[in-house]
């Protein structure tokens, strides 16, 4: 399949990186004019595998995908969770070898963009390329607090933390609102992402239900008590450097 | 090695609190916890709640039954050995 502009694919990206910072019209059009591959994958399908060289960079378009990295005796530890407008992969521009994998965890469609594009890119859009420095960054930065939580938040907190993170990220990107948003992550998945099992899940959710703080069915969370989640994970938006804006 | 099971009810905070605490010549080695139906497909499950010394590993491994559990446990303070 050959590669070829994308404007719905691309106002996905574009989408997510107005989400952290201010874009030129001119930087938009050349986002736009990238040329991609499309592919549709299914559920739990790998996208690039740890020790791949890969030599293009995907984009979530639609779906969710996970870093991860596997151990001896499938012992597996989710490293980040993405969901449309990210790109797992990005490092790999300049990292040329996969130190992990990332794999999609729901039906995906994703935008393959060839490194020598986005090379080109960057080289011509000082700015563009400022801003994906600056998405590294923040992905850095959400691991130093994913970091705090697996060292020193219980698991009610940690739990509590991350639905927190997963909804101001869904909704910064316009997937979420009214304290609504998917989730079609399964307990063995928040488990192998929070250093938790699924036990301790399973009783965390048992227990967020208990005290309404959350409703958890068909792949929706809605989150009835905001400020009290807020208040147990000591969460702290600041990480995520999102760009206010008017809800619109 | 023998290992001597005792039930013990563990105040896990959840509906999962028949346990069984398991000893290992003597010296406890890990508390087991039955799985309520709250777990679906878990539920009746044998969860290793708490493990000592080489019984505690980070991956919390759920067992059918407590055969298989106490064969985990063996095998893991045999290699320790």
């Amino acid at each position: 399949m050959s590669s070829a502009p994308d404007h719905h694919a691309m106002n996905w990206l574009i989408r997510k990186l107005e989400s952290i910072a201010r874009l030129s019209d001119k930087d938009r059009q050349a986002i736009e004019s990238l040329p991609v591959r499309i592919h549709k994958l299914d559920a739990r399908q790998d996208i690039v595998r740890d020790g791949d060289k890969p030599s293009h960079c995907c984009l979530i378009i639609d779906g969710w995908a996970c870093r991860y990295k596997l151990l001896s005796q499938g012992k597996r530890q989710i490293l980040s969770f993405h969901i449309p407008g990210d790109i797992p992969d990005l490092q790999s521009l300049h990292i040329h070898t996969m130190d992990h994998s990332l794999g999609t965890m729901t039906k995906a469609t994703v935008a393959f963009i060839p490194h020598e594009n986005l090379r080109d890119l960057t080289a011509r859009h000082p700015g563009i390329a400022a801003i994906l420095w600056r998405d590294t960054l923040i992905d850095a930065g959400i691991f130093r607090e994913w970091l705090v939580s697996m060292g020193r938040r219980s698991a009610f907190e940690h739990v509590a933390h991350l639905f927190c993170e997963l909804y101001l990220k869904l909704q910064a990107v316009g997937l979420a609102g009214n304290y609504r948003c998917p989730l079609p992550v399964t307990q063995a998945d928040l488990a192998d992402a929070l250093g938790l099992t699924p036990v301790h899940i399973n009783r965390v959710l048992q227990e967020m239900r208990g005290k309404t703080l959350i409703t958890l069915r068909s792949s929706t969370l809605v989150i009835e008590a905001w400020n009290e989640l807020l208040r147990v994970s000591e969460f702290d938006p600041t990480y995520l450097h999102l760009e206010k804006r008017a809800t619109g | 090695m023998t290992l001597r099971l005792q039930p013990v009810r563990v105040a896990t905070d959840s509906y999962d609190i028949d346990g069984q605490l398991v000893f290992a010549d003597g010296f406890p080695a890990a508390v087991l916890v039955k799985l309520s139906a709250y777990h679906e497909d878990m539920a009746g499950m044998w969860f290793l709640e708490a493990g000592f010394g080489w019984v505690d590993t980070p991956n919390r491994p759920t067992f059918a039954d407590l055969d298989t559990a106490q064969a985990w446990i063996e095998q893991q303070l045999a290699d320790a050995a």
